[in-house]
């Protein structure tokens, strides 16, 4: 990794950008990260301690966030109470299972297209990417009413089968990237050396490997974040971790220690997978158009 | 590092010059080796996915259509309408509203995302501190949006919130929280759209500063350019494919999320928030009048595809979209 060559900026000017830069990165660095601490942080403490508020104004009076003496009851009455167990299963079920089916299916259909040539293919293109893109919402309205009629409404395979509307496109169209990339001489090569077409085929998975393994983890993240698809398509049968979250908020009694030691839970799993893919997250994240 | 980004550079692209590696291919290609047909390997590799999308794409998209034209009722047969449903969206406030809300919402979120996201790139491109902030800041994208909103709803809480303490000490809220004004509700909603996807368009210009050739800043510097001027004449129309990239991506997640928006208003305070596709979510879900719900849907869905249009129009060749300096225009594909 080459040390990129930083161009030093030398006017009055520029010495009062770098000051404000800094102060404008720490504040930033700090509203980015608050939300994370006070979730922690309040998901470990007492009500009474949850709800004490400096007043307003009193600045210094905010360190007093920190003096709490950390419990893990509201983690301990989550799976005790209302067996988020049952749910963190739904969601490890439905998330992996969906993104088993988008990078296995999407793994043959992606070196297909990388390899082959056909009339249509960018109309081919632009189906799959607009299926990605499409607003849940919008795809939920006839796709709840023709999982009513076979009856998947409230199942696991239902939720998988939703979850696939969204990250079989997106394994698709980020796997022939990673085909493309691979030269097809090898393939070649193979065959010169009488080997199937298959075999050929099944000879460059290996240098694809890490690629898919990263897409497999980000199909598992857009499953286990999603909300929307849940919450309409498992609601009954099959409530993931997102929903029964949201679900703990009632009228007449919200159980913020609660809930935030089920964001916690719903987050952290997570977190942990993201950094493990850092590198393809923001391609992942922009269908490829911007890799790092 | 150098190697993948210039590979990158044809990820999208990558159809363009697909065309010339496999028409140059086909000559020797495939089939050439082996007797049997290259068509049928090819298409039997392909089809399992193409069956499976289509069946959860095609297929509702065609019952999309054939809703938005019935009565649909949970207990009855569905009763045709004709175009009633649509018919009726015109004289409905909440969806002509809806659309302007997500306007207004996406310009929000997209103005101050992009001048907090490119302000943020730039201040990290090549500072020391560079990898551990970037990582830091992923940390947002990969939370659960509906999880975001229900922190967010904990902190703006009127009576023990922090960011509504903030807020009140800093003077521009008073003791009502920022989710109960009508006022102040929408940017209750874009605050956490920004806080949890600035990061994106940060990492997005970043990937293109990295592209920005050294020599023309160099060069410009020698000139007597400043920063702020390097910046405007060399690094700006560098990053501006990519920054296009990011603008389109976010319009379109605007239009996809709003599970946030579930948590934190629900559309209220009145319909202060019930931006179009929250609009159709209590149609569908909390009314089930899933055939106006299709209707509403459906326009939803014709908006997005031309956004997709001009979307796969940029990502085929961001260069030359920079030149012809906008993508108004190319809709038709």
């Amino acid at each position: 990794m080459a040390s990129r060559e930083i161009v030093q900026y030398d006017s009055g000017l520029s010495r009062v950008f770098k000051v404000l830069a800094q102060v404008f990165l720490v504040i930033y660095l700090i509203w980015t990260v608050s939300p994370f601490i006070i979730m922690v942080g309040s998901s470990m403490k007492d009500l009474l301690e949850a709800f004490t508020l400096p007043r307003v104004g009193d600045w210094l009076g905010a360190l007093s966030f920190f003096n709490f003496s950390p419990t893990f009851k509201h983690y301990v009455a989550l799976f005790a109470d209302e067996s988020f167990g049952t749910y963190l299963g739904n969601s490890l079920i439905a998330s992996v299972g969906s993104a088993i089916i988008a990078v296995v299916l999407g793994t043959s259909c992606a070196y297909s297209m990388s390899r082959y040539q056909f009339r249509g293919k960018k109309d081919v293109f632009f189906w799959i990417i607009s299926t990605r893109m499409a607003p849940v919402v919008a795809v939920i309205v006839p796709l709840y009413a023709i999982f009513r009629s076979f009856g998947l409404v409230g199942t696991l395979p239902g939720l998988i089968l939703a979850y696939t509307t969204f990250n079989l496109p997106f394994a698709i169209w980020m796997l022939k990237g990673f085909f493309d990339n691979v030269p097809y001489a090898i393939e070649e090569a193979a065959q010169c050396d009488g080997a199937t077409r298959l075999r050929a085929t099944l000879q460059i998975l290996p240098l694809v490997a890490p690629g898919i393994g990263a897409f497999l983890v980000l199909c598992i993240l857009f499953a286990w974040n999603d909300f929307l698809f849940a919450t309409i398509i498992g609601s009954g049968g099959a409530k993931t971790l997102p929903v029964a979250t949201k679900e703990l908020i009632q009228p007449q009694n919200v159980q913020w220690g609660k809930i935030m030691a089920a964001g916690v839970v719903t987050t952290a799993p997570m977190m942990l997978l993201g950094l493990l893919i850092r590198r393809y997250l923001v391609a992942g994240l922009t269908m490829g158009a911007v890799k790092e | 590092m150098q190697k993948s980004l210039s590979a990158s550079r044809a990820s999208f692209s990558a159809i363009e010059e697909d065309h010339g590696y496999a028409a140059r291919r086909l000559d020797y290609g495939p089939g050439a080796l082996n007797e049997e047909p290259k068509r049928r390997y090819h298409i039997l590799l392909m089809a399992p996915a193409i069956v499976t999308l289509a069946a959860i794409t095609i297929y509702p998209f065609f019952w999309l259509i054939y809703m938005s034209l019935h009565k649909v009722s949970v207990a009855r047969s569905d009763r045709w309408v004709g175009l009633d449903n649509y018919a009726r969206l015109f004289g409905d406030v909440k969806f002509t509203d809806g659309w302007l809300l997500l306007l207004k919402y996406s310009a929000l979120c997209l103005t101050l995302e992009i001048l907090i996201g490119v302000a943020l790139a730039v201040i990290l491109n090549g500072s020391r501190f560079e990898k551990v902030l970037v990582t830091v800041f992923l940390m947002p994208m990969m939370m659960s949006p509906v999880v975001a909103g229900l922190v967010w709803y904990y902190l703006y809480n009127g009576t023990f919130g922090w960011y509504h303490w903030l807020f009140q000490s800093i003077g521009i809220l008073g003791e009502t929280s920022i989710l109960a004004d009508i006022d102040t509700a929408m940017w209750g909603i874009v605050i956490v759209d920004v806080w949890q996807w600035t990061p994106l368009i940060t990492l997005i210009t970043l990937a293109g500063l990295k592209r920005v050739p050294q020599d023309q800043l160099e060069a410009n510097m020698v000139d007597g350019a400043g920063s702020l001027r390097n910046f405007f004449t060399v690094s700006l129309p560098n990053i501006y494919p990519f920054l296009l990239i990011a603008i389109l991506l976010r319009f379109m997640d605007n239009f996809r999320f709003i599970d946030h928006i579930l948590v934190l208003t629900g559309g209220g305070p009145g319909n202060a928030t019930r931006i179009l596709p929250v609009y159709l979510f209590d149609v569908s879900f909390q009314f089930f009048k899933l055939g106006r719900g299709a209707a509403i849907a459906f326009t939803l869905l014709i908006v997005t595809i031309i956004l997709g249009m001009i979307l796969v129009r940029i990502f085929d060749d961001p260069k030359k979209q920079a030149a012809s300096g906008g993508a108004g225009e190319t809709t038709d594909d």
